[in-house]
């Protein structure tokens, strides 16, 4: 691809906290993860100021369903509560169920690859505390065809990717109890690895595969046909943010900051595809293809082809494990196995923290918390602190180039981006 | 220091014991002995642990016992005694000889002693064992509330503190914080001098709203999601009595005369008004004749129980407002900067708490980091350190210190303006525990 775009780094917040226990507003999630985030890039708002002024940067706000949630809208604008420095800085919100912190990401390379502007500022921010967890299971309905799939369902989304899990078991006369075992190593890794994240949500959660296999139980509640609460990611309120800029900018930065070019990763790839929004339309329309969903499977290839890499070259994965099911085909989606054979590659620890292929050493949606229009940007930041050596305890050695998967509804909105120096 | 696979826990049946063994258990994956009085108790403890970290599956690895016929040989096969029997010397005592003496070599003992003396303890054990004998300092419910204080005495063996130190924080998932056996270690000694000064100024002002004063001025601005007098009447007034008399008896500190137990507490522990537990202490609740919740506090001077007033203090509005908003510094400005009576108990507070807790750096701990983390994590306190900041860096802190008449530590003293105070960002986000 050309005309670059770097990344410059960024922040999120603690995805451990509840802002509403904390009496805290939505502006205040916002203010702290804008203020957090430009302060660790070092981007200070008389830089913003001096930006704008030459209209070289532009605002991206990844949000679902703020308007629900926190009964607010307008976000691009509501940006210039956070700071006056964002004032008359062009600003706006972007809306694809999970994967709205994506399409934010997807808005802002747009425009820097076009050169319209030079520096875009990304964010993406969820609240998601302020409800009970089967109002909130209603809210986030909107994400599938609401009248026809969660219209009067309790916790939709887990029925749905239960649904997936029953498909992926008969699609490849999978072994139930081997299969199942595996989608709860999927929670074990993730547990284990959000364990070293100190922004994740569950970092002092007990978890192991034991428990995970006890789905149905008092403890272990069935939500989703076989899948039971540990096979979910928890929703969460939190927000990240990350800064892009084009060659023009990235290069202009690093001299200010005495460093050169080259210490910034850049998007080398992505992709972007839509799949039928209903899970019964996607299932219908993947019979005799070799991937259940191949619209992910494409969305990993478009990534790919525009970055000159493959599975080969990744380092390291960050996943969209709304549930374990989703992660589990991911694995064939990203090329580490063959469609219907992941469960060996997570049986033989390949997307373990220490395994070849290393899948959310973040500790993912399940171990790092799902505040949903955040959870894109946040997957971007931690595979910029992969790539960049920064990630801390949870820093994969020696990682080169990282891949993201992000996805909103039932697999139906598909995000990947592929960052690397 | 040996690998942990088996681990005895005396007092398995209280919420500490259980909570703990459940800890062990599941993130340790020990088997665990669970001793008890009897073994029917230590039942209990097993159902109890398992409800506390809701899952069944350390359930095979619980085993109950008796003190009376367990003991010796759990003891014998384990790699840590965990003792959390009665807070005292003369119940301890007996139970560390028994201890002692079926210990094998490298097993580690520990207490969850709050107040008692490590070395004195430590005395039952024969070389080896005064080696391997720490505190470690859990604090209530185990699951939720993550801080350990490991306390070490001149004893101790420096690898084998290390070893157990990153076996409490990776694999139990404890925050560790490394203190002196000095009375009451860190938490609670800054905890409960908050908690103790705050019901002397109950009394003080108990015509002007007394115990629900005070709390009001101590609500979600000052960094605490209880207010310290509704704590006390949460963890009991004989557990408070407990700790500060010790305090007051054991140190000599600038805070010295703020550990006396205030007459109204020991007249209401008389009477078996222990607080929450005992259904009325500090506060009752109760139901008006339309059968709405009501909450009563104890007027001091009246001896009654009387309706907490909804008090209207306006520089608390508009800092709680302003903390609602993550506007830290703001709100800071706005407690600064008021008058009236309110005000200045609020400086006070803030004052005394940044105070005494950097004070104790030195002789308690080791870095201001751990008396930080002890508050954040044992107590869900806003720790001094981002106080310092919040209210302008340690400048403006001295100047709080100074006009409310207490000792600046030297540590603020010799801080440098224009850094964060605060030093634990990225453990622990302090911004999370002030309220608004």
């Amino acid at each position: 691809m050309k005309d670059a775009v770097y990344v410059l780094g960024g922040e999120q917040t603690d995805f451990q906290r509840n802002w509403t226990k904390e009496g805290k507003t939505f502006m205040s999630l916002f203010r702290e993860a804008v203020q957090d985030g430009l302060e660790k890039v070092g981007l200070t708002p008389d830089e913003i100021k001096k930006l704008n002024k030459q209209n070289r940067i532009g605002v991206f706000v990844g949000n679902f369903d703020g308007e629900q949630y926190a009964v607010q809208g307008h976000l691009g604008a509501f940006l210039t509560e956070v700071d006056p420095c964002f004032y008359g800085v062009p600003g706006a919100r972007y809306e694809a169920a999970c994967a709205s912190g994506s399409v934010a990401l997807d808005a802002a390379q747009t425009k820097l690859r076009s050169k319209d502007y030079d520096v875009a500022i990304v964010v993406g921010m969820e609240i998601m505390k302020t409800v009970s967890s089967s109002v909130g299971g209603d809210f986030l309905g909107t994400a599938a065809y609401y009248e026809k799939e969660a219209k009067g369902v309790q916790f939709p989304f887990p029925k749905l990717f239960g649904k997936l899990a029953d498909v992926l078991l008969e699609r490849y006369k999978l072994d139930e109890k081997r299969y199942m075992g595996a989608l709860a190593e999927i929670s074990r890794i993730n547990y284990a690895n959000a364990k070293r994240n100190p922004k994740a949500q569950t970092r002092s959660w007990f978890m192991n595969k034991e428990h995970a296999n006890t789905r149905g139980g008092e403890f272990n509640m069935a939500v989703g046909g076989r899948l039971a609460i540990t096979d979910c990611s928890q929703v969460t309120d939190g927000a990240a943010l990350v800064v892009l800029a084009n060659k023009n900018y990235a290069e202009e930065f690093a001299k200010k900051k005495g460093t050169k070019l080259s210490a910034y990763p850049k998007i080398k790839g992505w992709g972007h595809r839509v799949a039928p929004i209903t899970f019964e339309a996607k299932v219908a329309e993947s019979k005799g293809d070799k991937w259940v969903l191949p619209w992910t499977r494409q969305t990993v290839k478009d990534a790919y082809d525009r970055s000159g890499l493959n599975t080969k070259d990744i380092d390291v994965f960050e996943t969209h494990d709304c549930f374990t099911s989703s992660e589990y085909a991911a694995i064939s989606a990203f090329g580490i196995t063959q469609p219907g054979k992941e469960h060996e590659a997570i049986e033989d620890g390949v997307i373990d923290f220490t395994g070849k292929k290393p899948i959310n050493p973040s500790g993912g949606l399940i171990g790092a918390g799902h505040p949903v229009g955040a959870s894109g940007v946040r997957m971007m930041l931690d595979i910029y602190k992969q790539v960049t050596g920064t990630a801390g305890d949870y820093q994969v050695e020696g990682a080169k180039n990282g891949l993201m998967l992000n996805i909103g509804g039932s697999a139906t909105t598909n995000y990947v981006f592929v960052v690397g120096k | 220091m040996r690998e942990i696979k088996t681990v005895t826990v005396l007092g398995a049946n209280g919420t500490m014991g259980a909570g703990s063994a459940a800890i062990v258990a599941a993130f340790g994956k020990a088997k665990v002995h669970m001793l008890a009085r009897d073994v029917n108790k230590a039942k209990e403890g097993i159902e109890k642990a398992i409800s506390s970290i809701k899952t069944d599956t350390i359930r095979p690895r619980l085993i109950p016992g008796s003190y009376d016929q367990d003991l010796e040989k759990a003891v014998s096969e384990s790699d840590w005694v965990f003792e959390l029997v009665a807070e005292s010397y003369e119940v301890k005592e007996p139970i560390n000889k028994r201890i002692a003496k079926a210990r094998k070599p490298g097993t580690i003992v520990s207490t969850v002693s709050s107040g008692l003396s490590i070395a004195r303890l430590a005395d039952a054990f024969d070389e080896d064992g005064k080696k391997h004998y720490y505190g470690t300092h859990f604090f209530n419910p185990p699951y939720k509330m993550i801080l350990c204080e490991l306390v070490t005495h001149a004893g101790n063996d420096k690898k084998v503190t290390k070893k157990l130190g990153e076996y409490l924080a990776k694999t139990l998932g404890r925050a560790v914080v490394y203190t002196n056996d000095t009375p009451a270690f860190a938490g609670n000694r800054i905890g409960f001098q908050l908690i103790n000064e705050a019901a002397i100024k109950a009394e003080e002002y108990s015509d002007k709203g007394g115990i629900a004063l005070i709390d009001a001025i101590m609500s979600g601005y000052t960094g605490r999601a209880m207010a310290p007098l509704d704590t006390a009447d949460f963890v009991g007034l004989d557990v408070h009595k407990a700790i500060v008399d010790n305090l007051y008896e054991m140190t000599k500190d600038a805070a010295h005369s703020t550990f006396k137990l205030p007459g109204y507490f020991q007249k209401l522990i008389d009477r078996g008004d222990l607080g929450r537990k005992s259904g009325q202490g500090l506060y009752k609740m109760t139901k008006t004749p339309e059968g709405k919740k009501e909450k009563l506090y104890y007027d001091i001077k009246g001896d009654l129980f009387v309706p907490v007033p909804k008090f209207d203090i306006p520089f608390i509005k508009e800092a709680n407002r302003r903390m609602g908003e993550a506007d830290y510094i703001g709100a800071m400005n706005i407690v600064k900067e008021a008058k009236g009576l309110e005000a200045d108990i609020a400086r006070y507070f803030i004052a005394r708490y940044v105070s005494y807790s950097l004070s104790l750096v030195g002789e308690v701990v080791e870095t201001k980091e751990m008396t930080d983390l002890a508050m954040g994590t044992g107590f869900n306190w806003a720790p001094a350190s981002a106080f310092v900041d919040f209210l302008g860096g340690p400048k403006e802190a001295i100047s709080l210190i100074t006009k409310a008449k207490l000792p600046v530590p030297e540590i603020l003293a010799k801080a440098k303006a224009g850094k964060p105070f605060y030093q634990l960002k990225d453990i622990l986000d302090a911004r999370s525990l002030f309220k608004g």
